[in-house]
């Protein structure tokens, strides 16, 4: 026990035109569970992902139980006992939860009864619960990460990195699963555990290290004797005060309703289960759960982008259920969807593409569109919503993620809209950007535009919601005033359990 | 009324199994070697080039040693070299795998025309015998066909279940197929997808090779001329989509195309009013259809084909 | 322990492609003159022959210019289809179907005057290529099945059917020695308009810059654009990606159909499997080398044009006019090599793993 399990020594890290890790350390002793805190962008999953091989760091050393290590491939990280479960799980769907759980450290022959047996075994061992026969396709998100757990662990990982891993979870979930923490650390391993929410940090975890803008502010804190309130200000830095959203005006009259509304995935099965709901002009309206509940469903159905198998949508009484998505934007309906660069913009196009998506079809002269036009109407909104561009013909991709929601939310405000379908509007900002983002969202509010908020953070909805909706598998099993509410009562609802 | 007056001799069923099992044979080689490419994630439209390129070198190769094994052996290499530039150029450098598969088609057909340039009607050759299996060979009707073919039939039928075994019963074969569904999962789980792929395009450039040199060697007349792959490779590229990406579902895919090959041939002989030409056509047709079919039972659950087939894979991306 | 690894260029280097293009060119001439000097044939004659067979002349000029006729327009099918992220492999089916539906027109319009009969004759290959990419559109714009292997199965399914047709309805009574199909009418010829080159140049390149222009400025191309760039991000636009796959694969297959029509009026006098000299797979590379752009199409197509008539010059003293085709193969080899090379650089880093 003389080495720390993990020392990471002056890491930098830079990508073009960005440098994620500053001189970054942290150092992890062996049965810990130690916290790696930081806003979005701070450089916590680039530092990650130097420790587990994923990237080269520029400089600084990397040491493994007392030992310097130069990986240049997953592989060499894994050999040196070091595991990591991304954000974005690194599965194969096809393959059984068996061959996921080996693969890359399977016996030279595999036989498909013999894996399934020793990881039901290894499952056991830790207190998971997993069907090693199962495909993955079919597992929910919450089973897919315990697969991921058991990759690592099947490689007899000593140290185990962790990227917000309880994203994908109920906060009583949440809970069970620092359970498990605790006993994989037991017997001498090291988890790292990469989140920015405070409340899971100190209850899980026995040290701290927090990062902001790739430099490492504090290190290896004992949780115990730490004020928490103290961590946050190291996270956040200078924090700007969160808008007020105290209202200027009462809500008024129904903008937007949708009835029985029952959406399938792809895969056929039911995604969205026979939901009704109203948002009054002038009220923001959220919907609470964890992710995969079908939000993305309910809100890419409203738009237009997912045809439902039932149900009705009208906007300022005019019913849109059939329309295409122009005609529903057309109607006041402005959508901003999860996924920005994938759905909302075009991130390979320039500035001028991307801001005319929605009003191209009014600036067309016949079959021929007027790129002076183009370009004079996406500087106007550019100018208005102080959007960051460097040259307007670049590429989107290299405007920062605030910038990018500003260009997206102002392409989808500048036309005036009766109702907004934001969904996660916030997720992925710095704080500065968070709190544009929510002033915007208030002063649509105080300017008489019903607001249909999807979000994963309870406290934002809290805080900026008059009512607060709760989905769980498709349905929404509860309405809570948001000014009266408390985080529990939602916390439950959001397990299913009857509110 | 097509089949009205349909008389086929013996003599002349058996000459059609044995043709089947030889251009099944044909087929199958290439296929399996596609089909290993495209389950580690590699897309290789150069097949009817490796084949080109195998055919001439070992056409060569047989004819120059007097031995039709060191014919297939070159063969294997020259398909095998000529998949390196694929493997160089799509999987090292990233580009675009159709654009360079179809390049290696042309450059592997003019290759293969420059080099036999010489050869064209060279009275050189060897040629594999049939195999003479004690007692199987004597089975009446079964003996006379299926247990006659030259030892290349056996090889790949060796080399199919190998091919088999390798994907679905061993570490590797984890790895190549974790490639082909997802290239990131298999890197983050420590393997190297570079090597993976470069590796399957390579393997699939042998058994190419050694397909076009089995053409040159046994098929038609061991000789060389220009074209004598005719298509042959794009038919094994249907093939692989035919038979689902598994090495079995290719075998029983490579026996019904091998039979309209070797059927188109006799039509008339055997009597049947059916234009032969017409016929050649059903294997490109057959293979679209299945491919709708495919996609349109994707609908509910995974497709067949390898989810990362025709992305290139680099790591340091962001 | 060292290990060689690529590094993405903050900024890629200045004038990429062109200058990946020519380094292309010119590794490609290397690897060809070496893989001249290994089979004993003479290189400087080959090259200096090629060249002014090819461009040394304006007689031989207007053969270029006949070659990368076609050549241009299959270029500019496949990047058609590759603005919304689609691979048109199937130009060369879809050249051959063309001509096929050209010949069919011809045969219909035995009688009428060279002017009615050509014009009717262009727009039947037109018609013909679109129908014969419209299969590959459909399908994979209702059921996502992939265009990459539709329309390279029908390429050869179009060639079978032209062998058929020669052995069967359309074969000419005259033809003694094998079978062939009858003559197109002979006043169908398109007119010369510069020495041997043919009125279809016009036209090839007259699409070639409408396309270009029109897809820069219309709401249709802007459209295209975001298809191509993001199909989600279409459909949350409110453009109809059924529609779009369906309309440009059928432009695809109308571009590389009206060079059929233009082989078969302008160069050849009857419909055969030659009719296409793999025009189509070519076009794939021009496309690729110009980077899907129309305008870097028609520079392409012209030197590939060159390369390709130069090919067939040098057979003339003995040596295989195969030697064009590797050589286009290896200037696309050539190029995608120095493309990477411009955008990543060759880094060596060090690498120790202890195992724990």
């Amino acid at each position: 026990m003389s080495h720390p399990a993990v020392e990471l020594d002056g890491i930098w890290k830079r990508f073009p035109g960005v440098i994620a890790n500053a001189g970054a350390s942290l150092t992890v002793r062996p049965g810990t569970v130690h916290a790696v805190l930081g806003e979005n962008g701070a450089g916590k999953t680039t530092l990650m992902n130097c420790l587990a091989g994923v990237y080269r760091p520029d400089e600084g050393a990397v040491r493994v139980h007392g030992v310097e290590q130069r990986f240049s491939a997953p592989a060499d990280a894994i050999a040196a006992g070091i595991g990591m479960v991304h954000q974005e799980f690194r599965l194969v769907d096809t393959f059984t939860v068996a061959e996921n759980v080996v693969l890359g450290a399977a016996p030279r022959v595999v036989s498909q009864r013999a894996i399934a047996g020793e990881v039901a075994d290894l499952a056991q061992r830790f207190g998971f619960e997993a069907d090693p026969a199962r495909p993955v396709w079919q597992l929910s998100m919450g089973e897919r990460q315990r697969v991921e757990i058991l990759k690592a662990l099947w490689r007899n990982a000593q140290v185990l990195i962790l990227d917000e891993p309880t994203a994908v979870l109920t906060p009583q979930e949440a809970v069970e699963f620092g359970n498990v923490l605790r006993r994989m650390v037991e017997d001498g391993r090291a988890v790292i555990f990469i989140s920015h929410k405070l409340d899971e940090v100190t209850s899980f975890c026995d040290e701290a290290t927090v990062l902001r803008w790739g430099e490492t502010v504090a290190a290896g804190v004992a949780i115990a004797d730490v004020d928490v309130t103290e961590l946050a200000a190291l996270m956040v830095g200078e924090v700007e005060a969160a808008p007020s959203p105290d209202r200027m005006t009462e809500p008024g009259d129904v903008a937007m309703s949708v009835k029985d509304l029952t959406v399938d995935d792809a895969r056929g099965l039911v995604a969205v289960d026979d939901v009704s709901l109203e948002v009054r002009a002038g009220e923001i309206v959220g919907i609470a759960g964890v992710a995969g509940n079908g939000q993305r469903a309910l809100t890419d159905a409203i738009a237009g982008l997912e045809s439902p198998r039932t149900g009705a949508i009208s906007v300022m009484g005019i019913d849109v259920s059939d329309a295409p998505p122009q005609k529903r934007f057309a109607a006041g309906l402005a959508y901003v969807p999860e996924d920005r660069l994938g759905v909302g913009l075009a991130p390979k196009l320039p500035v001028a593409e991307n801001a005319v998506m929605r009003a191209y079809r009014t600036l067309r002269r016949g079959p021929l569109l007027s790129w002076r036009a183009a370009r004079e109407y996406s500087e106007q909104i550019v100018e208005r919503f102080e959007v960051k561009v460097g040259r307007m013909d670049l590429p989107l991709a290299s405007l920062s993620g605030g910038n990018l929601q500003r260009l997206l939310l102002g392409r989808e405000l500048t036309s005036g809209p009766d109702v907004i379908v934001a969904s996660q509007p916030t997720r992925g900002l710095d704080v500065a950007g968070v709190r544009a983002i929510q002033r915007l969202l208030l002063e649509q509010r105080d300017g008489g535009t019903a607001v249909l908020m999807v979000s994963e953070d309870l406290d934002e909805l809290l805080s900026l919601a008059d009512r607060i909706l709760v989905m769980v598998e498709g349905r929404i099993v509860g309405e809570f005033d948001a000014h009266s509410a408390t985080r529990t009562e939602i916390g439950e609802a959001m397990m299913g359990a009857p509110s | 009324m097509i089949l009205a007056d349909i008389t086929i001799s013996e003599a002349a069923a058996i000459g059609l199994v044995i043709a089947t099992i030889q251009f099944a044979t044909l087929l199958y080689l290439a296929a399996l070697g596609e089909t290993i490419a495209e389950r580690a994630g590699v897309l290789n439209l150069g097949v009817e080039g490796m084949m080109a390129v195998g055919a001439v070198t070992g056409y060569i190769a047989g004819a120059v040693s007097g031995s039709p094994w060191i014919g297939l052996l070159v063969g294997a290499l020259g398909g095998a070299l000529l998949a390196s530039i694929h493997a160089f150029v799509a999987v090292g450098l990233g580009a675009d795998q159709v654009v360079s598969g179809l390049a290696l088609t042309i450059l592997g057909l003019g290759l293969a025309d420059y080099i036999g340039a010489d050869y064209t009607g060279d009275s050189r050759r060897a040629w594999f015998a049939d195999v003479d299996i004690p007692v199987l060979t004597d089975i009446p009707w079964v003996g006379e066909t299926i247990f006659a073919a030259t030892p290349v039939t056996y090889l790949a039928a060796l080399l199919g279940v190998s091919t088999w075994f390798v994907l679905n019963r061993t570490a590797i074969g984890l790895g190549i197929r974790a490639a082909g569904e997802s290239a990131s999962t298999a890197d983050a789980a420590g393997h190297s997808v570079a090597r993976i792929r470069a590796g399957a395009v390579v393997v699939g450039g042998a058994f190419a090779g050694m397909s076009g040199a089995y053409l040159t060697n046994t098929l038609v007349g061991t000789s060389w001329s220009q074209g004598v792959t005719a298509g042959r490779g794009w038919i094994a590229v249907a093939l692989v989509i035919f038979g689902a990406w598994r090495p079995g579902r290719v075998a029983l895919g490579a026996l019904l195309f091998g039979f309209t090959l070797a059927l188109q041939l006799r039509l008339s002989g055997f009597g049947i009013d059916f234009s032969p030409i017409l016929m050649s056509m059903a294997p490109f047709l057959m293979t679209i259809i299945v491919l709708i079919f495919i996609s349109y039972r994707a609908r509910n659950k995974p497709s067949p084909a390898p989810a990362a087939i025709g992305i290139p894979y680099r790591r340091e991306e962001r | 322990m060292k290990k060689l690894v690529l590094v993405r260029r903050e900024t890629p280097t200045r004038g990429g492609q062109p200058a990946a293009f020519v380094a292309g060119f010119i590794l490609a001439l290397g690897l060809g003159a070496i893989l001249l000097l290994i089979s004993g044939d003479p290189v400087w004659e080959v090259y200096t022959r090629m060249f002014e067979r090819s461009l040394g002349s304006k007689d031989v000029m207007s053969a270029t210019l006949n070659r990368a006729t076609p050549l241009a327009l299959a270029g500019l099918a496949v990047s058609i289809a590759a603005t919304m992220g689609l691979w048109n492999i199937g130009a060369e089916g879809q050249i051959l179907f063309g001509a096929t539906a050209a010949t069919f027109v011809g045969r219909i319009g035995e009688d009428w005057s060279g002017p009615v009969l050509i014009i009717a004759m262009l727009l039947g290959g037109a018609i013909g290529g679109a129908l014969w990419a419209a299969g590959p559109g459909l399908v994979r714009a209702e059921l996502g099945v992939s265009e990459i292997i539709t329309t390279l199965m029908l390429n050869e399914v179009a060639l079978r059917l032209i062998r058929y047709l020669q052995n069967g309805r359309w074969k000419d009574p005259e033809g003694l020695l094998f079978p062939v199909i009858e003559p197109r009418p002979v006043q169908s010829g398109l007119g010369t308009i510069w020495e041997r080159a043919h009125l279809g140049v016009v036209i090839a390149f007259a699409v070639v810059a409408a396309f270009a222009w029109f897809a820069k400025h219309s709401v249709w191309g802007y459209e295209l654009k975001i298809a191509g760039a993001s199909p989600k991000t279409a459909a949350y636009a409110g453009i109809s990606m059924r529609r779009k796959v369906l309309g440009v694969m059928v432009l695809s297959g109308a571009v590389a159909g009206l060079a059929g029509g233009i082989e078969l009026t302008g160069t050849a006098t009857r419909l055969d499997v030659n009719i296409s000299s793999g025009f189509g797979f070519a076009g794939i590379i021009v496309a690729a080398l110009a980077l899907m752009r129309p305008s870097g199409v028609a520079v392409v197509a012209l030197l590939f044009g060159a390369v390709q008539v130069g090919g067939i010059s040098i057979q003339s003293i003995g040596v295989s006019s195969a030697v064009s085709g590797v050589l286009q193969a290896l200037i696309l080899f050539g190029a995608i090599g120095a493309g990477v090379l411009s955008s990543y650089r060759v880094q060596a880093v060090e690498r120790k793993v202890v195992a724990t």
